[in-house]
């Protein structure tokens, strides 16, 4: 019996581990997710946690706690390019794409030849059920805490920026800090996602959903909620499939997140005629459009 | 004689809805008009219109003959690795066949533009380190190049000095001569009545003719926005409140 | 006289082999391709599109693989699939281009490794993922010259068009260079690139040779030919750099050239920012 498998998948010490991490992910998913959906920070998301990988294997090799390498080069990374991007927008893309790619080839070289772990690679990069220990809890406990406390008291200013940046200081919201604040806990989170989904997919738990939900509303409240709802689900659902295909579970989110994505947007575009959604330019010019404004 | 550009009961916009109607004018040969209104008053929508960007969602519109366009500075993006000379060259894309680079003959009418708007010596400056009125001129030898019998200008008088502005109005006066039409978008009203007419345009055609006669108090308050321009001689600056219409996109805020 | 000699034949020594020869052959591919179609991605501020494009791909490469099709068959069709996806997504009213694409490279990214990463594949995942230059084959050279050949030539071809959209997006139309068109040829040029790096520098590694050389150019020239030259060079100079690291060090190649390249960019920054210094220290002595 389906149902009866599931249970039992969650009867093992090391998947109920792996639960509790994802539940506690998911409230800082649902908080900060969010935000990163409404303020376009999606790349810087996926470009902290992909910086934090030679941290992680640095820490790996060196034998101390992995998490604090990964969020010292996250950090690092959340320093220098959120910088730029609160200067302006040139040339920050670019920038992210560089120290991304570099701090793959770093953390490759570190780990294959430095300190012989390439087998890790595999674990750091996507994601594993046995990587999770006390310590990641901790931090996934953290991180949530801090994310709810801090999407109370900074919201209201994140929202004013999040819609109109230049009003947003004629009104006197000083966004400086509320903003440094937003980038150290996107930091933050990224990293705490690492041993669950690992370096290259954290964007399943704090983008994907968040973007699913808000197909659905447009309030800030319910949509929070809803997010925490969302990837505790898909992470819940992830973990047992991960668990049945010995797949890393960061790619079995990733996936499930990504099909329930397809469903909530057909059912949103079907509302409206179909054509809309294909539109009337050639694909490629499409794709073109929408990449060129992604970045 | 007839028109270089004629529209009639024109109506343009971005999706369904118009964001500029009523349009009824007519640019002759050899004028200069200025094209006058708010921000989000329909200027820019305008030149989208008459470079084809926009096709009309009512009404007919008419170009005859090439249209250059000379658009604000700040657009152009200045970091960009071009030559003045590059950006000349430009103007000859529409006239090779795609698969033809620029040869010989047209770098020399590149460079012959460029000497007529005063800059052969700047030639292989880089675009972004010329000062704003030899922007402003590079453009315009790109439109030269083009062979351009309209040149549209976006504001062309923002930012440039006095002595800039007025080689800048003198170049214009020249290419009217030769028989172009001339529409130039300002904010500067005093400066459009030595044109030989003006457009004013708030979402709509609020006037059109020699601006003599054009230009009254009535006219200008309707133009833009109320009372609040009560100078004609103020470039009534202070009343541009509105918003351009493709600003109010939330997507793109963060 | 003996050092030199002794570093010449270091120096000369890797390209005795059969395996470094096609690898550098590779590599000044490579750098040929990603120098000079990088500038228009860094130019066009493209790095996110291209960095997205080489992410979806994956599972096509992984499919290939399993199913013993040519790769560069499976990455054309997976880069398809992501460009057709990226398009529908970003239609979807409400959340926004950039997480849009997102969304979408999450779910194929992670669609790929599910499919590499189950019990029943072979192992050799991190070949896709890093790349292998050191196993190119002849084969796979004559199939990137190719592809090299296609995309120089339409840079050739196009290159004022470009020039006019990247300069002015909004006047370019009234040039005859409609902007939508060069968007869409600099996307298939994209994604023909990624199809002749993706063999030496893996899914995750392509995007370095498509920014980085390309972005360090930009700072140091000051017109769009020499830029392509000077990307070209550090490419491909960045590309032997890495296979000579590799060959007497042992470190993973694909890697070792990544990170040269973006070393070449801080490089280039450093540089920049030492002479923007001294030109401020002239000014105030000057005063």
């Amino acid at each position: 019996m389906l149902m009866a498998d599931v249970l039992d998948a969650f009867q093992l010490p090391f998947v109920q581990r792996a639960l509790v991490e994802v539940l506690l992910l998911s409230v800082a998913a649902g908080a900060l997710g969010t935000w990163i959906v409404l303020r376009g920070l999606a790349f810087y998301a996926h470009g902290v946690a992909a910086a934090a990988f030679p941290g992680l294997v640095l820490a790996d090799g060196l034998g101390f706690s992995p998490p604090l390498g990964a969020f010292g080069v996250a950090l690092l990374f959340a320093l220098l390019v959120g910088r730029l991007s609160a200067r302006g927008r040139s040339g920050h893309d670019s920038l992210t794409a560089l120290v991304l790619v570099g701090a793959l080839a770093v953390g490759i070289v570190l780990a294959s030849d430095v300190f012989h772990s390439a087998a890790n690679v595999e674990t750091l990069l996507f994601g594993s059920l046995l990587a999770v220990g006390p310590g990641e809890i901790r931090l996934a406990a953290v991180v949530a805490v801090l994310a709810a406390l801090a999407t109370y008291l900074l919201g209201r200013r994140w929202l004013a920026v999040g819609f109109d940046a230049g009003a947003a200081r004629a009104l006197g919201v000083r966004s400086p800090a509320a903003d440094a604040v937003l980038l150290v806990l996107i930091a933050l989170a990224a990293v705490a996602t690492l041993s669950a989904v690992g370096a290259l997919l954290s964007t399943a738990l704090l983008v994907v959903p968040a973007a699913t939900v808000r197909l659905g509303t447009r309030r800030m409240t319910p949509w929070q909620l809803g997010t925490v709802a969302l990837t505790a689900f898909e992470g819940t659902a992830g973990l047992w499939l991960s668990f049945q295909t010995n797949a890393p579970p960061g790619a079995t989110i990733a996936v499930i997140a990504g099909g329930v994505f397809v469903l909530a947007a057909t059912a949103r575009v079907s509302a409206g005629p179909l054509r809309r959604l294909l539109g009337d330019d050639a694909a490629p010019v499409a794709a073109a459009a929408t990449l060129r404004g992604g970045r | 004689m007839s028109a270089l550009v004629e529209a009639r009961g024109l109506a343009v916009g971005y999706g369904a809805a118009p964001v500029l109607g009523d349009v009824d004018f007519a640019l002759e040969a050899g004028e200069r008009v200025g094209v006058l209104g708010p921000n989000g008053g329909g200027k820019t929508t305008l030149f989208r219109a008459l470079l084809g960007e926009l096709r009309p969602l009512a009404g007919e519109l008419t170009v005859a003959g090439r249209c250059g366009t000379v658009p604000q500075t700040e657009r152009s993006r200045l970091d960009f690795p071009v030559s003045a000379l590059d950006v000349a060259l430009m103007g000859t894309i529409a006239g090779r066949p795609w698969w033809r680079r620029p040869g010989r003959a047209e770098r020399r009418t590149a460079r012959a533009a460029l000497g007529r708007v005063g800059l052969e010596q700047l030639a292989e400056r880089t675009f972004g380190e010329l000062s704003g009125g030899q922007r402003q001129r590079v453009l315009v030898a790109r439109a030269l190049v083009q062979e351009a019998r309209i040149v549209l200008l976006d504001e062309p008088f923002t930012g440039l000095d006095a002595a800039s502005a007025e080689r800048l109005e003198a170049l214009l006066d020249e290419l009217a001569s030769e028989g172009r039409g001339i529409l130039i978008a300002t904010h500067d009203v005093d400066q459009a009545r030595a044109w030989d007419r003006v457009l004013c345009l708030n979402r709509r055609q609020i006037a059109f003719g020699p601006p003599a006669e054009t230009l009254t108090r009535e006219v200008l308050a309707a133009t833009y926005g109320g009372a609040i321009v009560t100078l004609p001689a103020e470039d009534g600056r202070e009343a541009l409140a509105l918003l351009p219409p493709h600003h109010c996109d939330h997507e793109h805020s963060a | 006289m003996t050092v030199l000699a002794s570093v010449l034949t270091a120096l000369g020594d890797p390209w005795d082999q059969g395996i470094m020869q096609r690898a550098l052959l590779e590599v000044v591919l490579l750098g040929l391709v990603g120098g000079a179609l990088g500038c228009w991605i860094v130019l066009s501020e493209l790095s996110y599109g291209a960095e997205s494009l080489a992410h979806g791909m994956f599972p096509g490469l992984v499919l290939a693989a399993l199913t013993g099709i040519p790769l560069l068959l499976g990455g054309a069709a997976g880069i398809l699939v992501a460009a057709l996806a990226v398009a529908l997504a970003g239609r979807v009213p409400g959340i926004g281009r950039d997480n849009a694409v997102a969304v979408v490279v999450t779910t194929l990214f992670g669609l790929g490794v599910l499919l590499a990463l189950s019990p029943s594949s072979p192992p050799g995942i991190q070949g896709l993922l890093f790349g292998d230059v050191l196993g190119t084959s002849a084969g796979d050279l004559l199939d990137g010259a190719a592809l090299a050949a296609v995309v120089l030539a339409a840079l050739w071809v196009l290159h004022w068009r470009l020039l006019a959209v990247g300069f002015d997006r909004l006047s370019a139309r009234a040039l005859g260079a409609p902007p939508l068109l060069a968007d869409a040829a600099l996307l298939i040029l994209l994604a023909l690139a990624v199809l002749v790096a993706v063999q030496g520098l893996g899914n995750l590694l392509v995007v370095a040779v498509l920014v980085a050389p390309a972005a360090a150019a930009r700072l140091l020239a000051r017109r769009l030919l020499p830029m392509m030259a000077t990307a070209v060079a550090i490419a491909i100079v960045a590309g032997i750099a890495g296979l000579y690291l590799s060959y007497y060090v042992r470190v993973a190649a694909g890697a070792s050239i990544a990170g040269f390249m973006v070393l070449a960019y801080a490089l280039a920054r450093l540089a920049t920012l030492a002479e923007s210094l001294r030109g401020a220290a002239t000014l105030t002595e000057a005063n």
